[in-house]
């Protein structure tokens, strides 16, 4: 008797409390800190212990250092804006055929990649980056492992990239640069007879178009001479989110900011790779008269 | 959509009540954006994005105008805005809707991420009723706010077109530039701004329809059209330089009236 009453006397408490539960559920993507996505933390990424604006040094001088630098660039972009597009003036701009973007002279010129791996998702692929003999070349070498990292969920291992840091201005704002003169892109490599994939990827507007790319295969010989690789912009297919979409599109090059372009080793062989590239360029072929090299379609 | 387009603009261009003037833009609005982002490119996309939040944020600072003239007034006349605040909540509408500095920035995004015809409507249609709001209520408005983004937008509208080297961006500074001429003459002579959009409007329509027509969205591709069309060529330099108001070209005929009846006004 004595039981059925506290039971009965609890059972509000116990609703009261379950709905408190439900309520806290619903919210609970709202007060907690994690982010959207899951916070399951992979293998290979270092916990985070500090919290993003905890890493900022609130140096006066430092600050004032880094206002003059900023400043200085403001007055240079200001003084090519006087010249013409892009820096050079306009018979430069409609005139030229050739651009080099990238070439590997100096660390300095290694500094404008960043290097990554499977290492980031648990895997045991290495990639290092060099500058080769007589500093005329970088050296991308490494070991691929195709070996799938034991957490659950990944399926698929073994990538190396080197990918380039997006180019800044004044105050970090974005540059901006017109490509759409050149058709083609041209690298000078030296490889072993790998396949790799060249990625593009242009900083879009909007966040959800955040994982679109454009790629297409770069296919090299193995042999001890340097070849020149002209690859036409109108054949980089579309993906986003690692998966190939039906609505294809050319890639815009007028707004090109190539915030990255990206070589990609990823052809499932395990085994030492070996990537030699001189200079990484633009071209405007004037024989290429395609246009895009896949359908396009209206839906309606 | 065409159709709706020409709807919308009759719609607020005829209208005496607000609630007809904004449901006229809005149909205007929502009418060209199934045209901007027609090809489904990003960029389209992207530009058609722009048009609609810029766009619909004009259209509903226009409506809090209204509602606060009615309010205060007990009116919802067009021509009969006395209230101050809906007269400077109605310039920022207006002005965020035709692209004046300083709510200038999403015009030459969008027009780059449209095709040309697209462009040319929103350039010149889409332009008109906004203008007809302008004229209508500008015995209202404050001529100082108006002077000011008129001169910013002549000014930057000149200067940052410089060293553009995309058509249609080319095209959308002349836009705002020829906007600010007309901005800056409808408190002391409306009249002339109607002159200058008509003008501009023709003009504007001559060199995108001929960019059109040789398919010419940069200038390395334009300094190649004379090969393929020597005549269009040519008077798309003529169109360009009336567009730029060189004298004798008609385009220098608005300019010259809009100064003249600022010298009258002590302001040039």
């Amino acid at each position: 008797m004595a039981v059925a009453v506290v039971l009965l006397s609890g059972a509000p408490f116990h609703g009261g409390c379950c709905r408190h539960k439900v309520f806290l559920s619903l919210l609970g993507p709202l007060l907690s800190n994690s982010k959207l996505y899951s916070s399951y933390r992979r293998p290979g990424a270092e916990p985070k212990k500090k919290l993003s604006w905890q890493n900022a040094d609130f140096s006066f001088k430092k600050s004032i250092d880094h206002l003059k630098t900023q400043l200085s660039l403001l007055t240079k972009e200001t003084q090519d804006y006087l010249q013409g597009p892009g820096g050079h003036p306009l018979s430069q701009h409609v005139l030229e055929q050739t651009r080099v973007l990238w070439q590997f002279r100096s660390q300095e010129d290694l500094n404008k990649w960043v290097i990554s791996s499977d290492v980031e998702i648990g895997g045991k692929s290495k990639v290092y980056i060099k500058l080769g003999r007589n500093n005329q070349a970088a050296l991308l070498y490494g070991t691929l492992n195709t070996e799938v990292p034991r957490d659950g969920e990944t399926k698929y291992s073994g990538y190396c990239s080197m990918r380039s840091r997006p180019a800044v201005g004044s105050f970090n704002r974005k540059k901006y640069y017109d490509w759409s003169n050149f058709n083609s892109l041209y690298l000078r490599v030296r490889g072993d007879g790998r396949p790799w994939m060249v990625n593009i990827y242009t900083d879009p507007y909007f966040s959800h178009q955040k994982d679109d790319l454009y790629s297409y295969f770069m296919f090299t010989r193995g042999g001890p001479y340097w070849e020149e690789i002209k690859i036409p912009f109108s054949k980089f297919f579309f993906s986003s989110r690692g998966r190939v979409q039906d609505n294809q599109h050319p890639v815009w090059l007028d707004k090109a900011s190539f915030l990255t372009l990206g070589l990609t080793i990823g052809d499932k062989v395990d085994g030492p790779f070996q990537l030699e590239i001189d200079f990484i360029g633009l071209l405007n072929d004037r024989a290429h008269r395609e246009e895009f090299a896949y359908e396009t379609y209206d839906k309606n | 959509f065409t159709t709706s387009l020409l709807l919308g603009t009759t719609m607020t261009i005829s209208s005496n009540h607000w609630i007809m003037a904004w449901a006229g833009l809005e149909i205007n609005t929502l009418a060209i954006l199934p045209m901007i982002s027609k090809s489904h490119h990003p960029r389209a996309i992207e530009a058609a994005t722009k048009y609609f939040l810029t766009q619909a944020t004009a259209s509903a600072l226009l409506l809090f105008s209204s509602m606060i003239n009615a309010w205060q007034t007990g009116q919802w006349d067009i021509t009969q805005l006395t209230n101050p605040t809906s007269c400077l909540i109605l310039t920022s509408a207006i002005a965020m809707k035709l692209g004046l500095v300083p709510f200038h920035f999403w015009f030459p995004e969008v027009l780059q991420g449209t095709p040309l015809t697209t462009g040319l409507l929103l350039s010149t249609l889409m332009k008109f009723p906004p203008i007809t709001l302008l004229y209508m209520t500008s015995p209202s408005l404050n001529p100082t706010v108006l002077t000011f983004m008129a001169i910013l937008s002549t000014a930057l509208g000149g200067w940052m077109g410089l060293n553009q080297t995309q058509i249609r961006k080319i095209l959308a500074f002349s836009s705002i530039s020829h906007l600010g001429w007309m901005t800056i003459i409808i408190s002391y002579n409306p009249k002339l701004t109607l002159l200058n959009f008509y003008l501009y409007a023709l003009m504007t329509t001559a060199t995108f329809l001929t960019l059109n027509s040789t398919k010419t969205s940069k200038l390395s591709t334009l300094m190649t059209t004379w090969t393929k069309a020597p005549a269009l060529n040519a008077a798309l330099l003529l169109t360009l330089l009336s567009l730029a108001g060189l004298p004798p070209l008609t385009g220098f005929l608005p300019k010259w009236l809009i100064i003249q009846e600022l010298t009258k006004q002590d302001m040039a």
